[in-house]
């Protein structure tokens, strides 16, 4: 079999789903935002997860912490199913599970300064530590993401975007996680400060070793970024597979069809992209088509896709050793292989 | 300065198309600076630009670059704590400085705008038939019958599906890239010569921006309409543009055809930012250049060259004196040291 790294988190038929507009006498109704998950995680990977909003990416990774709960289906972390830990329960496991925000400014209080943000979970989690240690641990950590000792006593609103962004990295990885999420950690970010968040998040999984789950709707950044590749398409998973392999040669038709439409900085190329765009809108994910989700996009669909949900099939490895793909597709033997 | 005539001669076979064309809109020495409790902040200075019949230039930059300024300040649309010097001139009618009384006879029929957020621009309490609707009544005198005929067939012309049904539905009955796709109708009603488009995808999935933007690309080659597209994303000038501004510290620092631009850019803020930009058809072999610091703050712009507290081709001369924009080899651009190689 592959010599592949153990799983480090399992997802199990995970599905999350949110009530909505109950009514006193009707049926109450709810939103599938994550619909029967299945996902295994492997230690120090960086896996992305990738999907235009409503594909349920960022609710995905909430479940993982516990910040939203399942509702159905198991989060396996380091083998011991946490979806039914107390709060309380929990909270040891914080230590190891971190998450890095979309917008730096506000998930930073604005009361606090960044030595007392950065410290805050070393209080918690490692509250053995002096005084001076954790003055040294913080300092230490903001140099490591690129900030200067002295703005200890300074506060949030005195930064750019860029720099808060690494203030949230710094508290996040003061506790030397085992598993980093950041949701949407570059998107409100200059393109030239993008790249400096990249590449600092790139170098701390590689001296750190953690894992990564990199939610974005970002593809050039999730390219650069990710090991594997999770798609997701109204909150089900479309393909999961190697950047490379997913990148080189999609498969699923939603996966070309997303790549497709991401455009390219050249005169050459992008005009001709912009002839090829995948049709029509997001479905409601209130009613979702029946079948397979993706088919009231898809060029390829027949009857078969609106009468039978399409399993998430694992296909052997393109090389020994290799890690296996998976997409759900009823047709995708038989679609034409295309090269990206 | 003068830089799209230079620029226009210096490269005969990249602009002919554009130079035989009328000017549309002509925007010379445009600043725009604000009054604050701080001090006065310069947003904008001195831009000038000519946009041609038929031809989208792209404006591209960072957040604080100015190039959403510029525009709101041709269309009018600043707050009224800012002030416009120069002028911007639509088939020859000053419109900088204008009362707003007579620039609403301009907007929204001979210039229209479509911005980032379909949602805010829209009425929320207004059905989408009599959006459109209104600037043909108010503007061409239409009765409401044959307002509602036009509007038909201008949801028709932006590929609304079901248009019929659409008319006597609210925004927020649509998707974003549906609200969008009736802003451009509502933009299209009188049959504007000039179109600027501010960040008109940056808020819409990636699929929905792709139809947008081929949307655009459609209407300009059809209706020969002048087109500016505002945007922070190089990947979308590329599919539209013909010409592309680059913007950096409130002044346009390249000016030049889009290959030019994107294929062998001359200033180092361009290369720089093209280098940075994680692309979709590239494996990430390499780790990405970075500029290092921050773009800057209007308030405290660097002296000189506002780039070269960045840039790794700086020298005495650009901490001390400003480039202008001048004809380089392929492109206006205002480097001391102009980028000699194509990128790739």
């Amino acid at each position: 079999m592959s010599d592949a790294p153990p799983s480090i988190l399992s997802l199990r038929g995970l599905s999350v789903w949110f009530p909505v507009g109950a009514k006193l006498f009707g049926k109450p109704k709810s939103l599938h935002a994550v619909e029967g998950v299945d996902l295994e995680v492997r230690a120090g990977e960086a896996l992305g997860i990738v999907g235009e909003s409503g594909c349920g990416k960022s609710t995905l990774a909430r479940a993982v912490l516990q910040l939203v709960r399942p509702t159905h289906g198991s989060v396996v972390w380091l083998g011991r199913a946490i979806e039914g830990l107390s709060v309380s329960e929990l909270r040891p496991l914080r230590r190891d599970l971190q998450i890095v925000f979309q917008d730096p400014l506000a998930s930073l209080d604005p009361r606090m300064t960044v030595g007392e943000i950065v410290a805050e979970p070393l209080r918690v989690h490692r509250p053995e530590l002096g005084r001076a240690a954790r003055r040294e641990e913080v300092a230490g950590m903001l140099e490591r993401v690129g900030l200067s000792r002295d703005v200890i006593n300074r506060y949030p609103h005195e930064f750019s975007g860029g720099q808060c962004q690494r203030i949230g990295i710094a508290r996040a990885m003061i506790l030397k996680p085992k598993l980093l999420i950041c949701d949407e950690p570059v998107s409100a970010l200059d393109v030239s400060i993008q790249a400096q968040i990249i590449n600092l998040l790139k170098s701390l999984q590689r001296d750190f070793g953690m894992t990564v789950l990199f939610v974005s709707h970002n593809l050039a950044v999730v390219r650069r970024m990710c090991d594997r590749v999770l798609v997701l398409y109204l909150g089900r998973t479309m393909e999961l597979a190697t950047t490379d392999a997913l990148y080189a040669r999609p498969m699923h038709p939603y996966t070309r069809g997303l790549l497709a439409a991401v455009p390219v900085p050249d005169p050459d190329i992008q005009p001709g992209r912009l002839g090829a765009t995948l049709a029509g809108e997001l479905p409601s994910p209130l009613a979702p088509p029946s079948g397979c989700v993706f088919r009231t996009r898809c060029a390829h669909a027949i009857e078969r896709c609106a009468a039978e949900i399409p399993k998430f099939e694992a296909l052997p490895p393109s090389e020994p050793g290799g890690l296996e793909r998976h997409i759900a597709c009823h047709r995708w033997r038989e679609i034409e292989p295309q090269d990206s | 300065m003068r830089s799209t005539h230079v620029s226009a001669e210096v490269h005969p076979a990249a602009s002919a198309a554009a130079v035989a064309r009328p000017a549309v809109l002509e925007i010379e020495s445009l600043s725009v600076s604000y009054a604050t409790p701080d001090g006065v902040i310069g947003a904008v200075n001195e831009f000038t630009l000519t946009v041609h019949q038929g031809e989208c230039i792209g404006i591209v930059g960072e957040s604080g670059a100015g190039k959403s300024q510029s525009f709101l300040a041709v269309m009018g649309l600043l707050a009224s704590n800012a002030t416009v010097r120069g002028s911007a001139k639509l088939a020859g009618r000053e419109l900088a400085g204008r009362p707003a009384k007579e620039l609403n006879e301009v907007r929204g029929s001979r210039l229209a705008m479509i911005f980032q957020d379909p949602m805010t621009s829209l009425t929320p309490h207004m059905k989408v038939g009599d959006q459109i609707a209104e600037s043909l009544i108010r503007h061409r005198g239409l009765s409401r019958a044959d307002a509602r005929q036009r509007a038909l067939s201008l949801l028709t012309r932006v590929h609304v599906s079901d248009a019929e049904r659409r008319l006597d539905q609210y925004p927020h009955e649509l998707s974003g890239g549906m609200r969008q796709r009736v802003m451009i109708a509502v933009a299209l009603a009188c049959d504007p010569v000039m179109l600027i488009a501010d960040e008109p995808t940056t808020a819409l999935d990636v699929t929905i921006q792709a139809q947008i933007l081929a949307l655009l690309a459609e209407l300009k080659r059809d209706q020969g309409m002048a087109m500016v597209l505002v945007t922070h994303d190089l990947g979308v000038v590329a599919g539209v543009a013909d010409r592309v501004a680059v913007m950096y510290g409130g002044r346009v620092v390249e000016l030049g055809s889009v290959r030019a631009i994107l294929k062998a850019p001359q200033h180092a803020y361009t290369e720089a930012l093209l280098r940075s930009m994680p692309r979709i058809d590239e494996p990430a072999d390499q780790p990405l250049l970075t500029i290092p610091g921050q773009p800057p703050n209007p308030r405290d712009l660097p002296p000189g060259c506002a780039f070269h507290p960045r840039c790794t081709r700086a020298s005495d001369r650009c901490r001390s004196e400003r480039p202008l924009l001048q004809a380089g080899a392929r492109s206006a651009v205002a480097c001391h040291h102009p980028v000699a190689e194509p990128l790739r």
